[in-house]
């Protein structure tokens, strides 16, 4: 029998000390409490005056009790249900798991037939949240695109519906403001069965992005806000640019953007405690050649991965990136800076790790992109899921039974365990070069994409309540009369 | 002479922008003419700049530090031309427009255009129509700038664009556009004159337009 037997199953990667992640905690409350942010919503600087916070026109600094107040009060684990009570697509958040899946707002789309680069339609949202709910390794939805054929305003709300009639795992729903907020809310309570029930079983996660460098814009606290105000699950996650809207060192851009988050958790918490609390941001360089916020870069992984552990320390979890790419195309490029940023990414441990699916620097969506991600992620899942040693695993009984000069294909422990310990591909081939040539020389780009289409055309779909689809009809009728009034 | 031509060159590729202001205007009391300095001394430099960042030898961080070299020298020639009648390269209102906080990429814009030797009025961000509209009738500008990141605040492109029409300043200026939802079909949908798919085409854009 064992006594003290200590288990890492798992792979162990941690690349700050406990010494670096004390200075950089420290760092982010300098920032809170010297130098403060701007925080352009009203109700939100009464909140934080009142429960502390030094405010001086726009300007709130915080004092480093009230910032270690909220993230006392903020939990590391908890749990976002899918919509259909289905236990296997629950996102259960907390030490040590990793979850996957798309991103928000790209302006184009790659066509599911075509494979061209196209402005993203409402009729693109449904193809991404099927394969979204197919993909064994793509855990929540968002939409890879902003709908371009909707109102302006309503391409949030139009795309929810369409995300949630068409996959029951979580969703992360972005938006613009407080009324497609609301509207977006609205639907996700009629299909839980009220408020209470939403708040027993949150079926989504409500985004939200403050502005780099220092700055809580009026229309993403008006979200924050909103979504503590109904308990909703919150993402809060700046964009800063390494050595354009933040400092260019890895540890000075995780503590602005760690600050930049703590102000909307220390908000959050003041009006919710206890609200789940998902702290951003996305951390990358700034090309300094093209211009661009490089989503391939060695950077972005490595600074993801330092704000990761610095959550991690605080005791929150991190919204996390990665299977992105630069490339304009399905090539190496987007497979190499894909698959390495998705690995990283799982080593980490980030809670959620999303932009998986974006291309051409989160200007371009694409489903195969995520498609070929799923299959990264799962390989990248069965590394990090390690080693098992216990009796059984150690085979000796297997090994004494086989003996020197035989083999193991029909042995009962051999049946036993291959289909769990292997990892079993979907897109990777792995066939004799004769099979392949039988098979129609098919590349990795062919079987992504002729995977894509299986999906689809055999997706199922579990459909919303009846009273939900309804809602749904006179929540986008009322939204386009309220853009007919705005306009008016 | 030409060893402070020169110099000053080198200091623009150098991106001393500390220096030059007196360099410039020791160059002055030397004898030198404005439009000499400039066409002779900041130009081959920033051409140089241009030349080494397209090439991948230079980087942003470089090539502000030089155009921040041009315009503090620039500063000090502007006034001098203007008096002798020489044409510079011009003057552009630049603003990231309502509803839009992000304005690296305008600022990026500004400060490469700044490098080319424009002078530049940088009205900020959350900027509303009728203040663009304002600042062209002051400012007399040959080109306007606007940027947007966010696709919900591109379309004040287009309103801003209506408000200069109906202010019956919109044919003084050219307007060139850009941020990253903005397409060059964007561009044609709401009459704009140009798109600049980045800092540095803008820069040479502008250069076409007043060329």
């Amino acid at each position: 029998m064992r006594t003290n037997y200590r288990t890492n199953s798992g792979v162990r990667f941690r690349m700050l000390s406990d010494d670096q992640l004390q200075e950089l905690f420290d760092g982010v409350l300098h920032v809170l409490e010297y130098i403060g942010l701007e925080v352009k919503h009203e109700h939100a600087r009464e909140v934080l005056k009142k429960a502390g916070a030094w405010v001086d026109g726009d300007r709130v600094r915080l004092p480093s009790h009230m910032v270690k107040d909220a993230l006392a009060k903020a939990p590391r684990s908890f749990t976002v249900f899918a919509r259909d009570g289905n236990p296997e697509h629950d996102i259960h958040i907390g030490p040590g798991r990793a979850h996957f899946g798309p991103g928000p707002t790209c302006v184009n789309f790659i066509d599911v037939e075509t494979m061209e680069r196209r402005p993203y339609q409402l009729s693109d949202v449904p193809y991404v949240a099927k394969v979204v709910d197919s993909l064994p390794n793509i855990d929540f939805c968002e939409s890879l695109g902003s709908v371009d054929n909707v109102p302006y305003d309503l391409s949030a709300l139009y795309e929810f519906a369409e995300m949630f009639r068409h996959t029951t795992k979580p969703i992360v729903a972005w938006s613009f403001d407080y009324y497609d907020s609301n509207a977006i809310h609205r639907i996700a309570v009629e299909e839980a069965g009220g408020q209470d029930a939403f708040e027993k079983r949150p079926t989504y996660i409500h985004y939200c992005e403050p502005l780099s460098p220092l700055i809580s814009t009026t229309d993403s606290l008006n979200k924050l806000v909103f979504a503590a105000e109904h308990r909703i699950p919150l993402v809060f996650t700046p964009c800063p640019l390494a050595g354009g809207t933040a400092p260019v060192t890895p540890a000075g851009i995780i503590i602005q953007a760690a600050a930049e988050s703590w102000m909307g958790l220390t908000i959050a918490q003041n009006i919710q405690p206890g609200n789940p609390f998902i702290m951003g941001g996305v951390l990358s360089v700034m090309d300094m050649s093209a211009m661009i916020l490089s989503y391939g870069a060695p950077e972005l992984s490595l600074m993801m991965a330092g704000i990761t552990e610095l959550a991690h320390f605080a005791g929150l979890p991190l919204w996390q990136t990665g299977g992105c790419t630069d490339s304009k195309t399905f090539d190496e490029q987007a497979i190499t800076e894909g698959s390495m940023s998705v690995f990283f990414s799982a080593l980490t441990g980030g809670d959620l790790c999303h932009d998986v699916g974006y291309t051409e620097s989160a200007m371009t969506g694409s489903v195969f992109q995520l498609t070929a991600m799923d299959e990264a992620i799962g390989y990248a899942r069965r590394i990090t899921r390690g080693i098992e040693v216990n009796e059984d695993t150690l085979a000796v009984d297997a090994i004494h039974r086989v003996g020197p000069n035989g083999h193991y294909l029909k042995d009962e422990h051999t049946l036993r365990y291959y289909k769990s310990e292997y990892w079993l591909p979907n897109l990777i081939d792995r066939t004799s070069y004769e099979d392949w040539v039988i098979n129609g020389e098919n590349s990795f780009k062919d079987r992504t994409k002729a995977r894509v289409h299986k999906i689809l055309a055999n997706y199922e779909q579990v459909p919303l309540k009846p009273e939900t689809e309804t809602l749904i009809d006179e929540v986008l009728a009322e939204a386009e009369e309220w853009v007919k009034q705005q306009e008016a | 002479m030409s060893d402070t031509l020169s110099a000053i060159s080198t200091m623009i590729i150098e991106g001393n922008f500390v220096d030059i202001m007196d360099k410039t205007n020791a160059a002055l009391e030397e004898g030198l003419g404005a439009e000499e300095l400039l066409n002779n001394g900041l130009m081959p430099g920033m051409d140089h700049v241009g030349v080494e960042f397209k090439a991948g030898n230079m980087f942003v961080p470089e090539v502000l530090r030089s155009a921040k070299a041009m315009q503090e020298s620039m500063d000090i020639l502007r006034p001098i031309l203007a008096d002798t009648g020489i044409e510079t390269a011009g003057k552009i209102v630049l603003g990231t427009v309502k509803g839009d906080l992000h304005d690296i990429g305008k600022n990026l814009v500004g400060m490469m255009c700044e490098g080319a030797g424009f002078e530049i009025i940088d009205l900020g961000k959350d900027i509303e129509p009728e203040a663009f509209v304002e600042a062209v009738k002051q400012h007399k500008p040959n080109i306007l700038g606007m940027s947007a990141l966010l696709t919900t605040t591109m379309r004040t492109m287009d309103r801003t664009i209506k408000a200069l029409e109906e202010a019956g300043v919109r044919d003084t200026v050219k307007i060139m556009i850009g941020g990253a939802p903005v397409t060059q079909d964007f561009a044609n949908q709401i009459g704009a004159d140009g798109y600049a798919a980045n800092a540095a085409s803008a820069s040479d854009i502008a250069r076409q337009f007043t060329g």
